[in-house]
Order: structure tokens, then sequence, then C-alpha cells
């Protein structure tokens, strides 16, 4: 772009409105210039103030000598002018303001036929393309999924290993010179705080995988773009384009995702976006995926999560297409506007700011409602029903909550895990979804604890923390190309499965009758789909009422139940798994 | 030019980016966002910066101490588009 000057015609150059705003204006300079009072304004800026509708300046005029008279011609204008333009006379005036700017602009800037094109613009035309948009999207969702499944894995089982091994053992032997060791405080400590918070602590460098690649594609202004695209798509099927908005904030947690509704304004489009939302999968519900992927599909485990993510995505816009079809039917949506910041180098004080805060998150919500809710599963293992055992020594399927389990156990039979403990698991998921990992650490955890290994010295706890630490950075660093599809590993490194996942997996074969696989992808639909937690049945009740609220929630129910199903019979009738 | 804003975003088939508006119309994208905000001034347009998602529960959702500042809200991109139904506040 070049700027010109044009000298000569600077005569050009004063701004004049078109001729019924000039007249306009000139009348009611003629009728100012005869007030001395305000013989100190500009009779013509004067003018254009009061027909632009300033308050205190009328005030100045009505108060002068002579003053109504002006107000009267004022009014006169102001009628005429609107007639005339059919519009409020302050826009008629503003738009020829800006007309005239533009003029100038036009005159005086050469712009060149093609602008010279940002590196924001060319990233754009390629990532906000109408066919290539969505396959870069889903392309970059792989990769945050290849960063969270297989690039976190080392440090997963190192913070396991320290949890279930030296720390556990550390609280062992502290409570047994406290002389508390074998009694219930052991088992409340080990088998309730230990086994359910810890079982979902563990999961914290899955999570700070996650957080920073969205963080990453956050702060590189990428999300914005994805949203962009995914309006596009969603318009294309009917649906509001800005319900992705909330979408997008669901992946971090459905909660504030829920409020996010808000950004819509016809009350029907919040209702509907409130009711997809949940579909999003929270990073809440990852544990669930990576702990079952890494049991049932360990060569397809980030493939497996990844179809999670899409499933959630499918069955809403489906869901979407459906309702907007039914309940929802409402006029044409308007376009809109949306502003798409420029691309960032993302900082890493940005990125570990928001992996920080998120993990923290995390980190409290596992001391605050996770371990509430430990506690009560533990208080409900250890009351023995029935059988010979007594208080935190009996034996686990005459405990309360095998028996409170088994009366919803038949309900997920068709599904493949009928068992008393996966259902027990999706009950306590209802408080929220990391709980579903904490309470199967718990009961699957008690399965598995004779296996216990050869008691070590405290130096010796320390040292392996240790060496085991160096080794899953290193296996870390290794692990990175394999976003690329490049194995550094060696065969026989592959990781063998725990005592506990050993235990998830015969839980699942016997529930299924020798179809673990069908039964474990059908119990990460399940959770995919059903209420994601309490809080975000509050959000929604408290966002579109009591009835919404349980239209969401048994809707989400029956919708996880016939997925889940699907999967699970429809496998079977396939001789898949 | 007002009016062409307000023309434009009435007979676009689809969501448009500021630039690409900015672009259709040959004016600084600076100078259509003076435009877009005069016209949220006469409430012609609704603009939106996504920061409604803050949690207003009051008790927060068991990950906040407390219910300013959501580590999850995120920061939904700038939006305008022309008013309809009243926004809920």
């Amino acid at each position: 772009m070049s700027i010109s000057y044009f000298p000569n015609q600077r005569a050009d150059l004063p701004l004049r409105y078109e001729s019924p705003v000039e007249e306009a204006i000139s009348r009611l300079s003629e009728a100012l210039a005869t007030i001395p009072t305000l013989a100190h304004y500009s009779p013509r800026w004067l003018a254009i103030q009061l027909l632009e509708d300033d308050d205190g300046l009328a005030q100045q005029v009505q108060a002068a000598p002579g003053g109504e008279a002006v107000l009267h011609v004022l009014a006169e204008q102001r009628d005429h002018l609107r007639t005339h333009y059919n519009d409020a006379v302050d826009i008629t005036l503003t738009d020829q303001r800006y007309r005239f700017v533009h003029q100038i602009t036009q005159r005086v800037l050469t712009r060149p036929d093609a602008p010279d094109a940002t590196l924001s613009d060319t990233i754009d035309r390629i990532v906000t393309h109408k066919y290539l948009g969505i396959p870069i999207f889903l392309a970059l969702m792989w990769i945050v999924f290849k960063i969270t499944a297989d690039v976190s894995a080392p440090m997963l089982d190192w913070v396991d290993g320290v949890i279930s091994g030296p720390l556990t053992n550390w609280v062992v032997a502290l409570l047994s010179v406290a002389g508390l060791g074998g009694t219930w405080v052991e088992s409340l400590a080990v088998d309730g705080v230990i086994a359910g918070v810890g079982g979902v602590l563990v999961f914290v460098p899955v999570l700070l995988a996650l957080y920073f690649a969205l963080a990453l594609l956050e702060d590189s202004g990428y999300m914005a773009r994805a949203a962009f695209v995914m309006d596009r798509l969603m318009r294309a099927l009917g649906l509001h384009g800005k319900s992705f908005l909330p979408m997008i904030v669901g992946f971090g947690c459905n909660v504030p995702a829920i409020y996010a509704t808000r950004t819509l304004e016809s009350e029907r489009d919040r209702i509907l976006t409130g009711l997809l939302v949940p579909f999003m999968s929270c990073s809440a519900r990852l544990p669930v995926y990576i702990l079952l992927a890494a049991i049932f599909f360990p060569a397809y485990a980030g493939v497996a999560v990844f179809s999670m993510y899409l499933l959630g995505i499918i069955v809403a816009i489906l869901l979407g297409v459906v309702f907007k079809h039914t309940l929802f039917r409402s006029k044409e949506q308007m376009p809109f506007i949306l502003e798409l910041p420029p691309y960032r180098l993302p900082t890493l004080r940005g990125i570990w700011t928001q992996m920080w805060e998120r993990t923290a998150s995390f980190v409290r919500k596992a001391w605050t409602i996770i371990l509430a809710t430990s506690l009560v599963v533990w208080l409900l293992i250890a009351l023995p029903v029935g059988g010979q055992g007594r208080f935190a020594d009996t034996e686990l399927d005459q405990s309360a909550f095998a028996t409170v389990s088994g009366v919803v156990a038949p309900i997920f039979a068709p599904l493949g895990f009928g068992s008393w403990e996966s259902s027990g698991a999706l009950v306590t998921g209802f408080v929220a979804k990391e709980v579903v990992i904490s309470t199967m650490g718990q009961i699957y955890g008690l399965q598995e604890a004779e296996e216990a290994a050869a008691p070590t010295t405290f130096l010796e706890d320390v040292s392996g923390i240790a060496t085991s630490f160096v080794s899953a950075v290193g296996d870390t660093l290794k692990s990175i190309p394999l976003i690329v599809g490049i194995n550094l590993f060696e065969e026989e490194e592959e990781a063998e499965p725990t005592a506990l996942m050993g235990a998830i997996e015969a839980g699942f074969e016997e529930s299924s009758g020798g179809h673990g696989v069908l039964a474990a992808l059908a119990f990460m639909v399940f959770v995919l789909l059903y209420t994601p937690c309490m809080v975000t049945a509050a959000a929604t009740r408290q966002e579109f009422g009591n009835v919404w609220m349980w239209v969401s929630i048994i809707g989400q129910f029956a919708l996880a139940w016939v997925v889940a199903l699907l999967v699970f019979q429809g496998g079977l009738l396939l001789g898949l798994g | 030019m007002l009016q062409q804003v307000l023309h434009e975003i009435e007979q676009a088939r689809e969501p448009l980016s500021l630039n690409d508006l900015a672009r259709r119309l040959e004016i600084d994208p600076g100078t259509l966002d003076g435009m877009l905000t005069f016209w949220v001034r006469k409430g012609r347009i609704v603009v939106r910066d996504g920061d409604e998602s803050t949690c207003t529960t009051g008790s927060g959702c068991g990950s906040c101490a407390s219910t300013v500042g959501c580590p999850f809200a995120g920061k939904a991109p700038r939006t305008f588009m022309l008013k309809g139904e009243e926004p809920r506040h």
C-alpha cells in the first residue's frame, strides 16, 4: 500500500454532508447565530452536535434567551432528516462522515490489487480453508492425544510406582510404629485415601501433557480458528455456529462450558447447546480412557482415546441436528463476525501458567470431592452385610458397597459390564468422573492386594524413586518421536501390566463372558455419554431450570445405555472382541 | 459505510472473520472495529467477548477455591452479531 499527497486538492477536503443534512445544519446555524450567549461556539459545530442529540448542549440552548425557538427548529430539522433517511439522525451523520473518510482514503491510498498477505493471513488461508479446515483440526487433535497418551506414559508409570510402592510402604510403616498396623486405620489410609486419591493423582502427568498441548493451541491463536471452522460445519447442519464455542470450553471442563452458553442470544439455542456440551469429553474423563485403553488397547491407546473425543463431537452434532428439527425448531440463524487474533508464538511462561492452574485445580478436586467420595466408598466397602466379616475386615463381595452396587448391576449386564465392581464405579462416577478411577482403584486394589512386593528399606525406596525418575525422564524423551510414528523403544521394553490393571482386565472378562475388550469399549462409551458430574447437573439446573436438568440427566443416561449396548452387542454380532 | 457493514452481515451466508469483512469493504480492520463498536453502542449489534463462562454458582465445581478465574473457562474470541433477542444477563 502506498500513500499519495495531493497538495492542490486541499480545498476538497473539508467535510460536506449530503445536501439535506447541509440544509438542516445551515438552518439550525442561522437560528443559533441569533443567540449571543452561544456566540463562543461555532454555529456549525453546535448545530451538528444538536442534530446528533447532545443532551448537555441542548440544555444550554434551552436555558439561553431565545433557545426555545432554536429547539423548535432543531425538532423540525431532525424530523425532516429522519423521514428523509429513514434512520436516526446521528446514524445518518456518522455514516456520512465514515463515507467521507473512506472517499479520502480511496483517493490518497493506492492499494495493490492483491494486498500483501501477512503470515497470519497465509496460515489462516490454509487452516480455515473450506475443505482443509476440519481435517487439519482433527489432525491437531490427534497430535494432542498422541502427546497425552504416549508422551506422558513413562511419568504416569513413575508416579504410579511411587504411590503404590514406597509411599504406601511408608504410611504402613508409620502406622505400625504408632501401633495401628493391621487396624481399620491402616485400611482407611491405604485402601481409602491412597487407593482412592492416589489412584487419581497418578494421572497428573497425563493431565499436564493434555494441558500443555491445549495451551499450545490456545496461546498460538489456533483455538479461535477451530471455532471458526466448526462454526461453518455446524451451520451447514442447521445448528447455531456459535454453539461450538462453549463446546471447546467443554474439553477442559463441562461446568464453565454450560455457563459459556450465555454467549448465545436465543433461549432455545442456549438450552440446546447446554444439552450437547456434556458430550464433550472433559479432562476428568481422560484418566478413565487412559486406564482402560492401556489395559485393553495397549498398542492403540492414542487411537482409543482420540476416538472417544471424536465420538463425543459426532454424537453432539447428530443429536443437535435431531433436536434442531424437532424440539428446537427456530428461524434461520444470522451470521456473525468473529475476531481472529493474530497468531503468536506461545511463551513458556504462558503455557506453564495454564498447565499449573488447571493441574492445580485437578489436585484440589482430588483432595476435596474425590477424597470425600473415596472415604464414603471405603466405609461402604468396610461395612459387612451378611457373612462372617467384621468392620474393615470383610470379604469384598459381602460388603455394603457390593450389595448396593449389585442392585443396579443388572441394568449394565446387557452392556457387558454388569458386575457390581464396574456398576459401583459408574454410580460413584456421577459425583465426578475421576471417581470412577478412584473407586476402581479401591475395589480392584483390594482384590490384588495379596500380590505384595518384597519389603524394602527406606534408603532403597528413595534410591528407587530417584533412579526410576531418571529412567522415566529418559523414556519421556524417547517417546516424543512416537507422535510421528517413530518408535525408539525396544520391543522387550514394553511395560508389563500392573496387578491393578490385571485385576480390572479379569473383572471385565468375567462380566462379559470373555469379551473384555468389547465390554471395556462399551464402558468407555458409557463414561463418555452419561452425566459428566453432579456439578454439571447443578450448573444445568441453575442455567436452564429443574426440568431441563432432569431431561439432561435421564436423556444422557438413556443415550449412554443404548450406544454402549450397540457397541457391545453389535460387536458380538460382528464377531469382534 | 455504516449501513454497508450491517448489509454485509445480513447478506453473509456463513460466519466472517473481521479481516475478511474489512477486505470485502476495502477498509482497514481497525476502522471496521470502530464501526462495529458504533453499532454496538446503538444497540443494532451485540458483541460477546467470551467472558460469560465464569462460574457463578457460588460454590465452584470443586476444582476452584473461589468462583473467580476458572482456569478452564478460556477466552473465547470476540464475536459481533446482529441483535435478535435480548441477551441474557
